[in-house]
């Protein structure tokens, strides 16, 4: 196994290199790792612009000329699978988030944050309708389904620390979406922090949301992102730039408030109803939800991420969050479309700059 | 009496299958009897509507499911990418652990040296790799087939080993009285001395990768199977598509049961071995 | 694999040296053989010393990204770290736990229903086909069944482990009951056996070796099945932790738990093997036909 394994790392080593010599050479195609599981025929997802690309296929229409294929690879593992990928190097790019990649920054992988998809989006925790559950606090000792490694369990961990409870005082399992929706339909589990999968559970009446976390403050909001892996950006800097070109102008359209019944019914082909959409993105502006920016709130957000995780020893070694972000092909996209003032840069505690 | 009972025979039998299958001939009906009672008793209870709960699917919608699923091609599908993997991990594992066994067997400072390690890592449960084996080869087929092959090679080698381990030394005292060469000695005597035991541990081996083939399906998702298949079901609560997948893993298992045990009569007698 | 039937390979230590005669090169030839014995000894080491070279040069040098196989070092702090703050033993007997309990009972489940299978023709003509038919599942397949039906807690594992011992104890009990050669009828028959009797000082004893592998092969299939419940739907267990790990990203958690996994799998597979070999030693060999 190991020999074969530093085998085919020479391999890629040597292959890395010559590419690297070889600069003007065009990869055949640009893989996209997606933290999520595609669902629907064929595969997709929505709830965010990464998700507007994908269904709008923009970038295989921006690529189609010079014969780049674009795949988009679905991860039911999330972010944990995909870190799997990107440490295998079978990833161009990846929508992932901000835990996952903390965690996979802290243990050694090379990766650049472009641009944001999808911020400011909350936890919700479900639990079976005749459940005696009415709070967080009432979770103690209780069975709780928890996606470890992803955004969602910071979230979950800052909303029990409010509380005073920590993950210890549950009977936290390690399930991912699909299946604890499943456990939470059959009563298999107590309770499920979960996304907006939960409201088609409570339209069917199997489930009873108990906590939305997105209006509570900055801790208890997660953020997801596009990255790219070191070694393609530096060898392909003009793929990324149109790349990053290409998401912008998707989160320009899934920003405009005009397009917001277009928006959800695109996202809808994912299998979550137009009505789980409305209830997600309710009392919020799209352009609240959809901003690429990479401002003081994001960098505030990321910083706390990576302290937090810290203290909760999910990660062994701090994360240096400051040099990880690489804004050059936003702020060129941004000033290319015109779009510098279009969304509202955000402070470190949340309130709009200026 | 006395003499059926001398003809009677002295060595215990040795599959609990070959036993079945004469009891079979002469008792057929009485053993169907209790499957139909079963079947009949779980759609009368479904019917009925006595049990309020949506896992309580009646046999009929099983074989609706059945049907959707044949006619669609999604088992098809389902089943072939299954098999497939299983049938390449089962053939590099196999003929990897020929080799393995074979070299045990034959060379005892390679007994020595490997003997002990093998052993070892024979006993520890393999599921516990899958985790790192999908960290070193991947989430798709490649991690799948590295993991189904180990999964064959096992018994094989194992079997192997023991199995020229267990050719009685007379027969290679003779071949040494005869002067055969090593070569020799290994086509004509040991081999096939040892090709029962062989047939043991490919026969082992098809089941730990049928096995190999469900849990690796389950732990590492992408792509499409059986397994998949029955994961799917369950998470989309669906008995129905439980247990049609249950019934589908079940027919299987038992086809390639059959497809080895056939194909090892057929090699045996045609090389005139006894099979023990 | 201790026993080789067969002398092909050259060389056994003692052999070629003692055979050298001349009085100068006794010694000689004494210390050589030493130093063969030695290194016959310590044969079975040089792999795994090999691969452990291997691996701790592979860090060093950064053959190998780090997150795609942790230093030895980094492995072996883990599990200090993870024995040291208790999470190693309390995970570790919630698992010994299940894999025993579930071992246990589905053994003498086993055992019972083996035993009536086997001692009864007209019980095994009804039920044997349609439990050759159940045995044809494997274990992993009932394992989406069992989540439907009773969800992810402990009554699943206990379940899923139960059944996978329950197999194969069955059917050695069965082989083992069948089995009785001719001559204990004859035994039998000479001291007016009740069937009982029969039973409890024939048939038994002379099953036992075979019951003996069943139940092996048993704990062995308990243990995969434990393992695998745990990978899938768990709070806690070893499993529990290996999922752990594998969610953070951190692999040195993983591969420790992998190392504890593999040593309790090892050392309870070497006492049964043990036991195994203690009761088919005992057995009178001239029950055997």
């Amino acid at each position: 196994m190991r020999p074969h394994r530093v085998l085919r790392y020479l391999l890629c080593t040597a292959l890395a290199l010559t590419s690297l010599y070889a600069a003007a050479e065009k990869p055949t195609v640009i893989r996209i790792g997606v933290a999520q599981q595609g669902a629907g025929d064929p595969p997709t997802f929505g709830g965010s612009t990464a998700a507007t690309v994908q269904n709008q296929q923009l970038l295989e229409k921006e690529f189609a000329a010079d014969g780049i294929k674009v795949q988009w690879l679905f991860f039911k593992g999330a972010g944990p699978a995909v870190n799997e990928a990107i440490a295998d190097d079978a990833l161009d790019f990846a929508y992932q988030g901000d835990l996952p990649s903390v965690l996979a920054r802290a243990n050694g992988l090379k990766t650049r944050i472009l641009l944001e998809s999808g911020v400011r989006s909350g936890v919700k925790v479900g639990v079976p309708p005749d459940s005696d559950i009415k709070s967080i606090k009432d979770l103690k000792d209780r069975r709780v389904a928890i996606f470890r490694g992803t955004n969602l369990q910071l979230v979950a961990d800052n909303a029990l620390a409010a509380n005073q409870l920590d993950e210890h005082a549950l009977r936290v399992i390690n399930l991912d979406i699909a299946s604890s929706l499943a456990a939470l339909a059959s009563k298999g589990i107590d309770a499920s922090v979960n996304d907006y999968h939960l409201y088609r559970l409570r339209d069917q009446g199997l489930a009873r949301i108990v906590y939305e976390s997105q209006h509570d403050g900055p801790q208890f909001t997660r953020q997801a992102h596009l990255l790219v892996l070191d070694g393609f950006e530096k060898a392909h800097p003009d793929i990324v730039q149109r790349v990053v070109n290409v998401f912008v102008q998707a989160a320009q359209w899934s920003s405009d408030e005009a397009n917001r019944d277009a928006l959800f019914k695109l996202w809808a082909k994912s299998g979550v109803s137009y009505a789980s959409w409305q209830a997600e993105f309710a009392e919020q502006p799209l352009k609240y939800r959809n901003s690429p920016l990479i401002d003081p709130f994001i960098v505030a957000r990321y910083k706390a991420v990576a302290q937090d995780a810290l203290r909760l020893k999910l990660i062994r070694q701090p994360v240096d969050v400051d040099s990880w972000f690489e804004p050059r092909y936003l702020e060129n996209a941004l000033r290319a479309q015109k779009l510098e003032h279009y969304w509202t840069r955000y402070d470190a505690a949340g309130k709009p700059l200026g | 009496m006395r003499i059926s009972l001398a003809r009677r025979p002295t060595r215990p039998v040795c599959a609990c299958e070959a036993t079945v299958e004469t009891r079979r001939r002469r008792v057929d009906l009485r053993g169907v009897a209790l499957p139909i009672v079963a079947v009949a008793l779980w759609w009368a209870l479904s019917a009925s509507h006595v049990v309020k709960s949506g896992l309580l699917v009646s046999p009929v919608d099983v074989l609706r499911t059945a049907y959707e699923q044949a006619g669609s091609g999604a088992l098809v599908r389902a089943l072939l990418a299954s098999l497939a993997r299983e049938a390449c991990g089962f053939a590099i594992g196999a003929t990897a652990g020929f080799l393995l066994g074979g070299a045990l067997g034959l060379s005892r400072i390679a007994a020595r040296i490997v003997g002990p390690s093998f052993d070892t890592f024979k006993q520890i449960s393999l599921f516990a790799w899958i985790p790192l084996i999908s960290v070193w080869f991947g989430l798709g087929d490649a991690a799948k087939v590295v993991f189904l092959s180990l999964a064959a090679l096992l018994p094989v080698a194992a079997h192997t080993c023991d199995g020229i381990h267990a050719v009685p030394r007379k027969y290679v005292e003779l071949a040494n009285a005869l002067r055969y060469s090593r070569l020799q000695l290994i086509r004509y005597v040991l081999l096939p001395a040892a090709l029962p035991s062989i047939f043991t541990g490919l026969y082992l081996a098809l089941i730990h990768s049928w096995l190999a083939t469900l849990g690796a399906e389950y732990l590492l998702v992408a792509g499409s199977g059986i397994g998949n298949l029955l994961i799917d079901g369950s998470e989309q609560f669906r008995m129905d598509i439980v247990l049609f997948g249950i019934v589908v893993v079940g027919v299987t298992g038992w086809a390639l049961n059959a497809l080895a045990r056939r194909v090892e009569r057929t090699v045996l007698s045609r090389l005139h071995i006894a099979n023990q | 694999m201790t026993d080789t039937a067969i002398t092909i390979s050259p060389d056994t230590p003692r052999a070629t040296a003692s055979h050298i005669g001349t009085a100068g090169t006794h010694v000689h030839a004494r210390s050589r053989a030493a130093l063969r014995a030695c290194a016959w000894h310590l044969a079975p080491w040089l792999l795994p010393a090999l691969l452990f070279l291997l691996w701790s040069v592979g860090c060093a040098r950064g053959w190998i990204a780090p997150q795609i196989l942790p230093a030895p070092q980094r492995v072996y702090d883990t599990l200090v770290d993870l024995a040291l703050s208790g999470e190693l033993a309390r995970n570790t007997l919630i698992s010994l736990q299940r894999v025993l309990l579930g071992f246990a009972g589905g053994t003498l489940l086993g055992f019972t229903i083996g035993g009536a299978l086997g001692l009864s023709r007209t019980l095994e003509a009804w039920v044997l086909p349609s439990f050759n038919a159940v045995v044809q599942i494997p274990v992993l397949g009932w394992l989406p069944f069992l989540l439907l039906l009773v969800g992810v807690g402990e009554p699943l594992k206990y379940l899923l482990i139960g059944h996978a011992a329950l197999v194969p104890v069955t059917l050695s009990t069965m082989q083992g009951f069948r089995q009785a050669p001719a001559a204990l009828d004859e035994v039998a028959r000479v001291y007016a056996y009740t069937r009982w009797q029969r039973i409890v000082r024939l048939v038994l004893p002379a099953a036992v070796p075979t019951l003996a592998t069943g139940v092996r092969l048993a704990f062995t299939k308990a243990w995969l099945a434990l393992v695998v419940v745990e990978l899938v739907a768990s709070s806690e267990g070893l499993g529990y932790l290996i999922v752990y790990g594998r969610q953070l990203f951190q692999l040195d958690l993983v591969m420790a738990s992998v190392v504890v996994v593999g040593v309790i799998g090892l050392v309870i597979n070497r006492l049964l093997d043990a036991l195994e070999k203690r009761l088919r030693r005992g057995t009178p060999s001239a029950f055997r036909a």
